[in-house]
């Protein structure tokens, strides 16, 4: 009865679980402007996700995967009938990559089983993150079961917890399930003995251990200020983690209002729903939170974004040590990967439609800070 | 006549065997301003309350303009024409400011419309902005020191002996206190001035006497010394570089987020701000006075109530808290070591053990009805040797302490608490220089065992050289986080205000 009665009042006086905030963006994820003076090195009109093996840079775009030459010109190595989602170099040789979403397959390396379209008796859907495990194995992320790759901001807005991560073996015997009833699992990756994903909606990095048969699910940073999406392994240990934009209080605020949710997804345009977006600032109509209004034509840095480029370097305890923005005056936002490659960063920004290269050298000193 | 208005020649002030002061000569001229400058336990104090008639020397002779004078009370002195203006004003709080003036002198028959108009008269000759009917418990730091100095002035005090005077005092307060010795020289009055801010000493002051361990060191015209060369005439050695000297050249990483404030408000002190502590680092917090860094703090801290609608939120390790009270958050791991000692740090006539044991009842205590006195001894022993809190033993009362150790105990007091967020409040203000170089020693120390250290100070060098991250507040909201290696008194500063 108390407990109501505090919900009541705590939902008029708009405090407790009914306040509406975001954590603040300082410390190591203190913004500047790394990703917005970033080199680009190519246009990608529909990039997806990278993948490296420390010296090649493979392009997920379209339905092409590509090799990035040392010129900076992209030679075809694949085509595929429909779009590739999700890419992932294995250490033995070979590309995985994911179709659609619906379909895991493995080009180049032989001892991989055929495609896989299913994982313990539930369809892919919405493989977005693959991954490669020490056995051989690899991680799929199959970040929701109702709702495609590039419906990501329905998932959200319908409060989706369907996601699944699953591990996939070469010969698929041991294909299995790992974790269930997720929200949004956006990457994947094994550390040591542990096996760290990213959960969009939660906002939150998590790893699972196993204590007898059922998985043990723990946070390793929790209450990000921005969603986080795919991981990479950094030189040095630790690890790059994507967020494809930052959180805002309107988004927050539209989460917890079902009527006006519902009525904005049944009759709105989804290109301005307010809904975390991978870019902004292309129409008029787009929703803005009140920060967001530029004044004489320029937006302000540290506005409430719409969009917004943000990596993170995660030390080998899974703690920030410094990260890359593009803030909410930038244009190099939605970032969805990054990947260490010859010397340097390589990031995506899919809300660009660029690939942009950070130099690695560049960033010791913050390494060592 | 003499060239001083007051002149102390071989004074020597005993206790018990143990020199207070030794054989210590001082001269002040009229309409000139005398620094008086040491580490605490120097013996300043005694050497003022000597001039005041509060202690009689052992030795030695005390001379107002030219005639020798042996002042029994401070009564007596001021008889004399010697004043002296104490850190804790000795105005009635109940009576209003122009009966504190004429308090004592009296007539038989009293018109309250004539004192007032009298007292109106005297503090705007003085160019004193204060209200006559207003009452003494309604006036700001600097306003009362005004009617103490009025006061002082009414009884025609050739010499007014200032002990700690700019301490509690704003930085608005303090400019406004220079003024008034400004118009205290330019009528003659001799004034001897105490203080540890040594910036405020060369700014004010036409001579400084500096005294070691109750002895003289040196005293000379006030441009001839620098920041430097006072504190090693204080110390004995060349403390300034340890002191402030010294920028961090490598910063502490971040460790866990431990504390986030998201949003928090409280009426117009303090407006949706936002910010985050870590463990592992000492995040510095300065602002100028009303940037609400202290009411920020102490809101997380339970010391203060946010607002009641939208207040915002604090996490503590992720962890959504509201306190109304600060026994939950000391309980939590919070300890906030206040900016007032003497008001809200300490129980002045306890012992230090037992106020040290209050900290840790306040934390472990819950259901516990009775106490140990061994415990709280041996943890009074143990503290005081950790922090080097110079006492006899940990039975000594607070109040015989000086003010850096006072401050030590006071920390000592939260550290006993085992907190995991541990909030210093202007750490070391009105603190000697040897006091302050292990005040932040103790600081470093937390934050080199993982603690989330936050130290808010108005003293730019201060926060500087501690700090590993930088937040800076203006008009009540964090507006700016630098890294300690990349910050700049110049950057910190615009950003302050701008």
């Amino acid at each position: 009865m108390i407990a109501l009665l505090k919900e009541a009042s705590d939902r008029l006086l708009g405090r407790g679980e009914a306040a509406i905030t975001v954590p603040p963006m300082d410390g190591p994820l203190k913004p500047n402007h790394i990703i917005d003076n970033a080199e680009v090195v190519a246009e990608l009109d529909d990039g997806n996700d990278l993948a490296s093996d420390g010296e090649t840079l493979w392009i997920a775009e379209g339905r092409h995967l590509l090799r990035l030459e040392p010129g900076g010109e992209k030679e075809l190595v694949s085509a595929f009938p429909e779009v590739l989602t999700a890419l992932a170099r294995l250490p033995a040789g070979g590309i995985a990559a994911a179709i659609a979403g619906k379909e895991v397959v493995v080009i180049g390396k032989s001892s991989w089983a055929s495609s896989r379209r299913s994982v313990g008796g539930k369809a892919l859907g919405c493989v977005t993150a693959l991954s490669a495990c020490r056995d051989g194995g690899m991680l799929a992320t199959d970040s929701s079961a109702d709702t495609g790759p590039n419906e990501y901001a329905r998932d959200l807005l319908s409060h989706g917890k369907s996601g699944r991560i699953c591990r996939l073996t070469p010969d698929g015997n041991g294909d299995r399930e790992l974790v269930a009833g997720l929200r949004y699992p956006f990457g994947a990756y094994e550390v040591a003995n542990e096996l760290w994903f990213s959960e969009s909606w939660n906002h939150r990095v998590a790893k699972i251990e196993r204590n007898g048969a059922m998985p043990h699910i723990s946070s390793v940073i929790d209450r990000l200020p921005a969603y986080p999406s795919r991981m990479s392994p950094a030189a040095g240990g630790g690890m790059w983690l994507t967020c494809f934009t930052a959180r805002r209080r309107l988004v927050e605020f539209v989460l917890r209002e079902d009527r006006y949710r519902r009525m904005m997804m049944q009759e709105v345009d989804p290109r301005f729903w307010v809904a975390p977006m991978l870019s902004s600032g292309q129409s008029f109509l787009e929703p803005l939170q009140g920060g967001n209004v530029k004044t004489l034509g320029i937006s302000k840095p540290w506005a409430p974004p719409r969009s917004y480029g943000l990596v993170v370097r995660l030390g080998p305890d899974g703690l920030p040590k410094y990260s890359l923005h593009s803030r909410a005056d930038g244009h190099h936002h939605g970032i969805v990967s990054a990947v260490e490659a010859n010397g340097y960063l390589y990031l995506l920004s899919k809300g660009a439609g660029l690939l942009l290269r950070v130099d690695l050298a560049g960033l010791t000193e913050r390494d060592t800070a | 006549m003499s060239d001083y208005v007051l002149e102390l020649r071989n004074a020597t002030k005993r206790y018990g065997g143990v020199s207070a002061v030794e054989d210590v000569s001082i001269g002040l001229r009229r309409g000139e301003v005398h620094a008086l400058l040491g580490e605490n336990g120097a013996g300043k104090s005694t050497l003022t309350k000597i001039m005041a008639g509060v202690v009689r020397p052992s030795s030695g002779s005390l001379y107002v303009e030219g005639q020798l004078v042996e002042p029994r009370t401070p009564h007596e002195a001021l008889q004399m024409g010697v004043a002296m203006v104490f850190q804790e004003t000795s105005l009635v709080p109940t009576m209003t400011v122009a009966q504190n003036l004429f308090l004592g002198h009296e007539k038989v028959f009293n018109r309250l419309r004539r004192i007032n108009i009298a007292a109106q008269q005297f503090l705007q000759s003085l160019n004193f902005d204060v209200d006559p009917v207003q009452t003494a418990s309604q006036l700001g730091a600097a306003k009362k020191q005004m009617v103490e100095i009025a006061r002082a002035v009414l009884l025609n005090a050739k010499v007014i002996i200032f002990d700690e005077p700019t301490a509690t005092l704003t930085p608005e307060e303090k400019k406004h206190f220079f003024d008034l010795v400004g118009t205290l020289k330019k009528r003659g009055v001799g004034v001897v001035f105490i203080s540890h801010a040594l910036e405020e000493a060369l700014a004010v002051s036409d001579w400084i006497t500096i005294l070691r361990d109750g002895k003289h060191v040196v005293t000379d015209q006030t441009v001839k010394f620098d920041r430097a060369s006072i504190v090693k005439a204080m110390v004995g050695r060349d403390l300034s570089q340890t002191l402030y000297g010294q920028r961090k050249k490598q910063t502490r990483r971040a460790g866990r987020r431990v504390l986030s404030v998201q949003d928090l408000r409280m009426s117009s002190m303090v407006k949706s701000t936002s910010f985050s502590v870590f463990a592992g680092q000492i995040t510095g917090v300065f602002g100028l006075v009303g940037a609400g860094r202290t009411e920020t703090f102490k809101i997380v801290a339970g010391l203060l109530k946010r607002d009641f609608f939208h207040g915002g939120e604090v996490f503590l390790h992720d962890r959504p808290v509201r306190y109304l009270v600060p026994a939950p958050a000391v309980r939590d791991g919070i300890a906030y070591v206040t900016e007032d000692r003497k008001v809200e740090g300490f129980f002045e006539t306890m012992s230090i053990g037992r106020n040290i044991y209050m900290g840790v009842l306040a934390r472990f205590g819950k259901g516990r009805v009775l106490t140990k006195l061994s415990e709280e001894r041996e943890l009074g022993k143990s503290w005081v040797s950790n922090l080097a809190v110079r006492a006899v033993s940990a039975g000594m009362r607070v109040i015989e302490l000086s003010g850096g150790n006072q401050q030590k105990v006071v920390i000592a007091k939260s550290l006993a608490q085992e907190p995991q967020i541990i909030i210093f409040d202007e750490p070391t203000r009105g603190v000697d220089v040897g006091a302050i170089s292990e005040i932040h020693e103790i600081i470093n120390r937390l934050a080199d065992a993982r603690k989330a250290v936050v130290v808010i100070s108005s003293y730019l060098p201060e926060i500087m050289t501690v700090s590993d991250r930088i937040l800076v507040c203006r008009q009540g909201r964090v507006v700016e986080e630098f890294a300690a290696n990349e910050a700049t008194e110049d950057l910190i500063m615009y950003a302050a205000v701008h």
